[in-house]
């Protein structure tokens, strides 16, 4: 990949601003976790990695997570390509094409914020379902937030992901000239099933892969919603790494630091599995 | 008909929350089941002025934290995104930049806090323009790579050839033509660093009092009403900037397209 002749200042720069820090901080945590750092370590052991790979919990906050995501990112993408598909000339023109950049100027810690105010059981959607008569007492009204299936952190995540998606969309659908593909298909004979099915969405998706995987890791690895809208049992993966290492019994912390390691070495897997693939596929069709 | 009721849908779930977030802002008891606050005050909003005010300590301190975020990322990455471009490893590099970006800011900060803290730098305003650096210098390359186009390599090289220096060349032509994708870098990196919360309280040990950490201090400490004005403040500048920005965005996520 890179012969030491190549080697430049600007590379060297380069390095150190933005690979060294994670380098030295998998390095710090690598070690810490196998025994070698630390204050309360004696030396090397695996037990700290025996004890989190064989501990059920973590297995649940990573599967917890990368569920939590897929649902997240699905339902975006679906409300995302039913606004792009129907409405690509208002999202380009009018009143929705400016709406829908606002929510890209909501923060994370806001949107949790807002969903906990608005769906939890003392919330306003319970204060409005009681004033008209649907619900009679406090209780009656679903457990959305800080639940076991993760509703509050799916609402607040696609809250956030949907405008963003339907933007990419949009531009892809603009750039692909999908409209022209979709005239042709017409022209020849399809039906609008057929043209949907069979041409517009393999355009948009195929070009938007690499975002949703983006999207995908991106709730995986959120901090802020899972921390105000998740609870205890499960936990998201960033929650439980962040509870172990900030424990006042230090114990905690080599597991916290075997956790991260896992957990990062799963998002590269996941980004260059998922870009090694592609790249393959592409060869394939070629 | 159909496709108005809708629209009118879409509409009311982006702009619920923030007109939610404003009246929260002027509450002062909420008890059940009334819809809107049952008591009201300004005193919040009024207390904004005073600078004594821990919101308005809290409000000045994102701003410089987020506009000399802001800057240095964008300055170090269109010097490096230029190398970038034109190096033989440019997929590699650019590959690499996403990297910070996969790790997620808190993962980030559990792994990095020990040199943090071994240096002085945790629990300091400096520590977390670092921290908060070493996330959006990688995005700002992603951004900027965007503007090298061979177009603008042939203009560079026109610019030489017609006796023109390197700082002439980087004034008269690349910066001008760089204005868009500059702005949109630092508007970027500027809402990444002020809408950041884990990295921002891990590394700040707590006491560098960011908007955000305000937002959790209020949440943790059961007043919903400053925290919907803490969030309100939050919202406000960055709804401003996107509105400004957004045919920055259009403009570059169209090259972005084009570039995939």
């Amino acid at each position: 990949m890179f012969s030491i002749k190549q080697i430049t200042p600007w590379k060297t720069a380069l390095f150190i601003l933005m690979l060294l820090p994670m380098l030295l901080g998998l390095g710090y945590g690598l070690l810490y976790s196998f025994g070698v750092i630390g204050l309360l370590n004696t030396g090397f052991t695996t037990e700290h990695w025996s004890d989190v790979l064989l501990n059920f919990s973590f297995w649940k906050s990573l599967l917890f997570s990368f569920g939590i995501g897929l649902i997240s990112v699905g339902i975006s993408l679906v409300i995302a390509l039913w606004m792009v598909v129907n409405w690509h000339h208002d999202l380009r023109k009018g009143k929705l094409s400016t709406l829908i950049y606002l929510p890209l100027a909501f923060p994370a810690t806001v949107v949790g914020f807002f969903i906990f105010q608005s769906f939890s059981k003392a919330g306003f959607w319970s204060r409005f379902l009681y004033q008209i008569g649907i619900i009679s007492k406090i209780e009656d009204f679903p457990s959305l937030v800080n639940d076991a299936y993760g509703i509050g952190i799916i609402l607040a995540s696609s809250f956030i992901i949907t405008p963003f998606l339907s933007l990419i969309l949009k531009g892809i659908f603009e750039n692909e000239h999908v409209t022209k593909f979709q005239q042709i298909a017409k022209s020849l004979g399809a039906s609008q099933r057929q043209v949907l099915i069979k041409v517009t969405l393999p355009i948009l998706l195929q070009k938007a892969k690499t975002s949703l995987l983006l999207f995908l890791i991106f709730v995986i690895g959120s901090y802020e919603i899972p921390l105000l809208l998740g609870r205890q049992n499960p936990k998201m993966i960033t929650v439980a790494i962040v509870d172990k290492a900030q424990r006042f019994n230090l114990n905690d912390i080599p597991e916290a630091y075997a956790m991260a390691i896992l957990y990062v070495l799963f998002l590269l897997f996941l980004f260059f599995g998922f870009q090694r693939l592609a790249k393959l596929k592409t060869k394939a069709y070629a | 008909m159909r496709k108005h009721i809708g629209q009118s849908i879409v509409g009311f779930i982006i702009l619920f929350p923030i007109v939610f977030l404003l009246i929260l802002s002027f509450g002062k008891q909420w008890f059940y089941p009334h819809i809107l606050p049952n008591i009201w005050q300004t005193s919040q909003w009024e207390s904004l002025f005073s600078p004594s005010f821990q919101l308005t300590k809290s409000l000045g301190l994102s701003l410089l934290l987020s506009i000399s975020v802001g800057l240095v990322s964008t300055v170090t990455a269109f010097y490096f995104s230029k190398k970038i471009a034109y190096s033989y490893n440019k997929t590699t590099w650019l590959s690499l930049a996403y990297v910070p970006y996969l790790l997620s800011p808190i993962i980030f900060a559990v792994l990095i806090h020990f040199y943090f803290l071994k240096t002085g730098l945790s629990g300091s305003l400096l520590g977390v323009i670092i921290a908060q650096f070493l996330i959006c210098f990688p995005f700002g390359i992603i951004i900027c790579s965007t503007f090298w186009t061979s177009q603008i390599q042939s203009l560079e090289n026109l610019s030489f050839t017609l006796g023109g220096s390197t700082t002439q060349t980087l004034k008269r032509v690349l910066l001008p033509l760089a204005k868009s994708t500059l702005l949109l870098c630092f508007f970027q990196c500027f809402l990444i660093s002020w809408f950041e919360y884990g990295l921002t309280h891990f590394i700040g040990a707590g006491k560098v009092k960011t908007l955000t950490v305000s937002v959790f201090a209020y949440v943790n400490e059961a007043n919903p009403f400053l925290a919907a004005l803490a969030g309100f403040l939050l919202i406000l500048p960055s709804i401003l900037l996107l509105l400004v920005n957004k045919r920055l965005i259009f403009k570059t996520s169209k090259k972005l397209a084009d570039y995939e």
